[in-house]
């Protein structure tokens, strides 16, 4: 069963993932979190930085090795179960995923289905506390005053922050963002980061955030991994770690594809 | 020459001879073209003016027609919502239930409501229960379809988010999907409504209430002028039920949402009601309610709710209709579908061929027609062609007033002058044709990009080379398809033009049903189904083939 309380929250062990399209996402990663940690998942696009995110709440399966999240196998679990445990995991997503038509508060209200029987709809179809609860998450991530605005007359970084209220509606140990600052511009994603990060520290939440901006991880995360090819290169706290450092993961891609020397070795791996 | 120009060529040159094969076939001729419109002439001075003696009977026949329209849409909605989830493909539980549920969409669309009408007549008898079931089942067709189409087109991220967060399956797609998926809802039933209501101004004519019945009977008892009495009546209603229709759909559909916003580039009324919505919203806020204000958006939803429930409870209770016992019809009409099986084609083979062929010929000349007249009229009622205003809106308001008169009236109104035969329901299809295609050509030719019409002004080029040479080109992709679009909406009312002597198969039909060979009635229907089908088929063809590359 799944154990709330345990200090691994999350466990990769050699899992590889290869797409019926041949491609190999992910080679043989192995990654254990702790509970508490904000971790950065950095890489180019296509370095299977989202694949491994979606693996941890059970979207994708592995072809080989095994996923556990907070003591449960969601590599092999029944759908049920998966169930269960995505209620304990939130994911924030990079296109933020509200509907758009309706509003601020029945939006992170739908963070709260997975603990209800029946499918709601509008506000008033939902408990009481947990519409009060809502409010104070929305609260929380400075929104409260959008409460009753559609979603869809909100800016981008103002989305983001519904999205994660919504996640937070979850009571979640374990949020996952999926390059949530992708689509905003510089001040809203320093804002989302910083929110992410209170979040973690208050909550003693563990937050495992994809980024391909380095600044921006080396800024805000305790620990940082590189992915290239679905490996992972590069695996250090943050705390030390120099943009050069970092940089040196992705220089070492373009050097690969550009020299001369090591153009006998670029295609190996993509058979690989 | 391309493949693909080959291919319309073929088809193109296909559509002529068909026309001049039909038209051989019906005996069409030009004497008999103009003669019928002189002929309608004639007719409708001798019903002028109107004699509204019948006032009370027509008003009171006017409002079944309302209430039958509304009850079958909303019957019709109901049904369709399961079937359109069925039939999505991003929301089926299964294969087979989604085979299942486009096969009867295909098939409800397929088969003309009054079609409908005329066998449920035999099962429950005269009157408007008989209607409202007819047009329930009809309008699944298309409101199932377009349920569907907007289930499939609504944006997947915020469901893959709702169920991230642990929803099951069906709380994902009732908080996501519905919520995207309203605004065409409601649209669509709504647009429903406005051809309902037409469509029930003629189910009359098959003895499934509604006014047509005393339309027919005032022409047959010679009393043209209570006749356009009925007409003009049923015209008014027809005409407020579109205004009132096109216009909550523009405003559904160009919805402005209420928000904490500054309210500077609006003004008056608008602009107070924004400020009100927002001081309700702050409030709402600042008192930590957790119950959404009751912004204008959010009274209009309800006001609009709750007016649908009242007129559908006013509707059910007065038109006289068995409702409570209504559940007992089923049987009934249940045994009527099944009486048409196994469908027989041999007692009336050759008035089987002779009506099919008769009603093909009837679609095709009154496409080919309505098409001739309709360009030049479409270029009059085109804003951005037609220099004078004038022109422009008589021109406009002409297609609407002939557009607001169902096509079947049309078609008794020409059998009235003419007598019985196809010259006459082809006559009143190509004028129904003519201005339904006019409006839709307007519309396109105004969509034209106008960047290659100066630049061929600045040659030097006259009105009229500039027409030809831009304006037709640029817009004849549409102008084909809606083409198409006719072809199939005429030959779906050419099958049904024979219930009031307009030639086809519809005579077959009626004749059938009256002497109670219902299984040479369920050939007919089976022939119309593959024949309406088949034109869709190949209308569907050559869409693609004009979009592809």
């Amino acid at each position: 069963m799944l154990n709330e309380k345990s200090e691994v929250v999350v466990s990769l062990n050699v899992v590889s993932k290869k797409f019926p399209n041949g491609t190999l996402a992910l080679d043989q990663v192995s990654l254990d979190v702790a509970r508490g940690q904000l971790l950065c998942l950095i890489g180019l696009s296509g370095s299977g930085k989202s694949t491994l995110l979606r693996h941890i709440n059970g979207l994708h399966k592995p072809t080989a090795g095994t996923v556990d999240v907070m003591g449960v196998r969601v590599s092999e679990v029944s759908n049920k179960e998966l169930r269960t445990v995505r209620r304990h995991v939130g994911f924030v997503f990079q296109q933020f995923g509200l509907v758009g038509r309706v509003t601020c508060l029945e939006n992170v209200l739908t963070g709260a289905l997975g603990r209800l029987k029946w499918p709601r709809y509008g506000v008033r179809s939902y408990p009481k506390d947990l519409r009060r609860l809502a409010f104070e998450h929305l609260d929380r991530v400075g929104l409260a005053d959008q409460a009753f605005q559609r979603a869809d007359t909100l800016s981008g970084g103002q989305m983001q922050r519904v999205a994660i209220a919504r996640s937070l509606m979850q009571q979640p140990q374990l949020l996952l963002a999926d390059e949530p600052v992708a689509s905003l511009d510089p001040e809203s994603s320093g804002q989302v980061l910083e929110l992410l990060l209170r979040i973690a520290t208050e909550d003693k939440m563990t937050v495992i955030v994809t980024l391909h901006q380095v600044e921006l991880a080396l800024g805000w995360a305790h620990r940082i991994v590189g992915l290239n090819s679905g490996k992972v290169v590069l695996d250090r706290p943050a705390a030390g770690l120099s943009q050069e450092d970092v940089m040196d993961v992705y220089q070492r891609v373009d050097s690969g594809r550009q020299t001369p020397s090591e153009t006998s070795f670029a295609p190996a791996m993509q058979a690989n | 020459m391309s493949k693909k120009t080959v291919k319309l060529a073929v088809v193109g040159i296909g559509f002529v001879v068909a026309t001049v094969w039909s038209w051989m076939y019906i005996h069409m001729t030009f004497g008999g073209l103009f003669g019928g419109f002189s002929d309608l002439g004639r007719l409708l001075q001798r019903m002028f003016p109107p004699d509204f003696y019948q006032l009370s009977a027509i008003v009171s026949a006017t409002i079944e027609t309302l209430w039958m329209a509304l009850i079958g849409t909303a019957i019709a909605v109901l049904l369709s919502i399961p079937l359109a989830f069925g039939a999505a493909r991003n929301t089926t539980p299964h294969a087979i239930v989604f085979g299942a549920c486009r096969a009867v969409i295909t098939l409800t669309r397929a088969i003309p409501d009054l079609i409908f009408a005329a066998i449920f007549v035999r099962a429950f008898g005269i009157g408007p229960l008989a209607g409202v079931l007819a047009l329930g089942l009809h309008s699944i067709g298309m409101i199932g379809k377009m349920f569907a189409d907007a289930i499939e087109n609504a944006d997947a991220d915020p469901r893959d988010a709702t169920s991230a967060t642990g929803a099951s399956k069906w709380q994902a797609i009732i908080s996501s999907i519905i919520p995207q998926a309203t605004p065409t809802m409601i649209g669509t039933a709504l647009y429903r409504l406005d051809i309902n209501v037409r469509s029930s101004a003629v189910l009359g004519l098959v003895g499934a209430g509604g006014i047509g019945f005393l339309i027919q009977t005032a022409l047959r008892s010679l009393d043209y002028p209570s006749a356009l009495a009925a007409v003009s009546v049923i015209f008014v209603l027809i005409v407020l039920i579109e205004v009132f229709s096109t216009r909550i759909r523009a405003s559904i559909l160009g919805e402005r949402s209420s928000s904490v916003v500054s309210a500077q580039q609006i003004s008056g009324a608008a602009r107070k009601r924004i400020e009100r919505d927002s001081k309700k919203l702050i409030d709402a806020v600042t008192m930590r309610s957790i119950t959404p204000p009751f912004t204008s958006e959010r009274r209009s939803r309800i006001f609009g709710m709750w007016g649908v429930g009242v007129l559908l409870v006013i509707a059910l209770s007065t038109i006289d209709m068995p409702i409570f016992s209504s559940f007992q019809y089923f049987d009934e009409a249940w045994k009527a579908i099944r009486d048409l099986f196994p469908p027989d084609f041999t007692l009336a083979r050759t008035e089987l061929i002779k009506g099919m062929l008769e009603s093909i010929s009837i679609a095709f000349i009154a496409t080919t027609l309505g098409l001739i007249i309709a360009i030049p009229l479409g270029l009059l009622s085109a804003r951005n062609i037609v220099a004078r205003r004038v022109v422009y809106a008589v021109t406009r308001v002409a297609l609407v007033v002939f557009r607001g008169i169902p096509e079947l009236i049309i078609a008794v109104l020409f059998v009235s002058a003419m007598g019985l035969g196809p010259v006459p329901g082809t006559l009143a299809l190509t004028l129904v044709t003519a201005c339904f295609m006019a409006k839709l050509f307007a519309d396109t030719f105004e969509e034209v990009d106008p960047n290659p019409r100066e630049a061929i002004f600045a040659t030097g080029a006259s009105r009229l080379q500039e027409l030809v040479g831009s304006v037709l080109p640029q817009s004849l992709p549409a102008v084909v398809s809606q083409v198409l679009y006719m072809l199939d909406v005429n030959l779906r009312s050419s099958t049904v033009l024979g219930i009031v002597g307009g030639g086809g198969i519809g005579f077959l039909l009626l004749s059938s049903i009256r002497v109670f060979e219902f299984q040479t009635t369920g050939a007919v229907v089976l022939s119309i189904f593959v024949v309406v089908y088949a034109i869709e088929l190949l209308g569907t063809w050559v869409r693609k083939l004009i979009q592809a590359p």
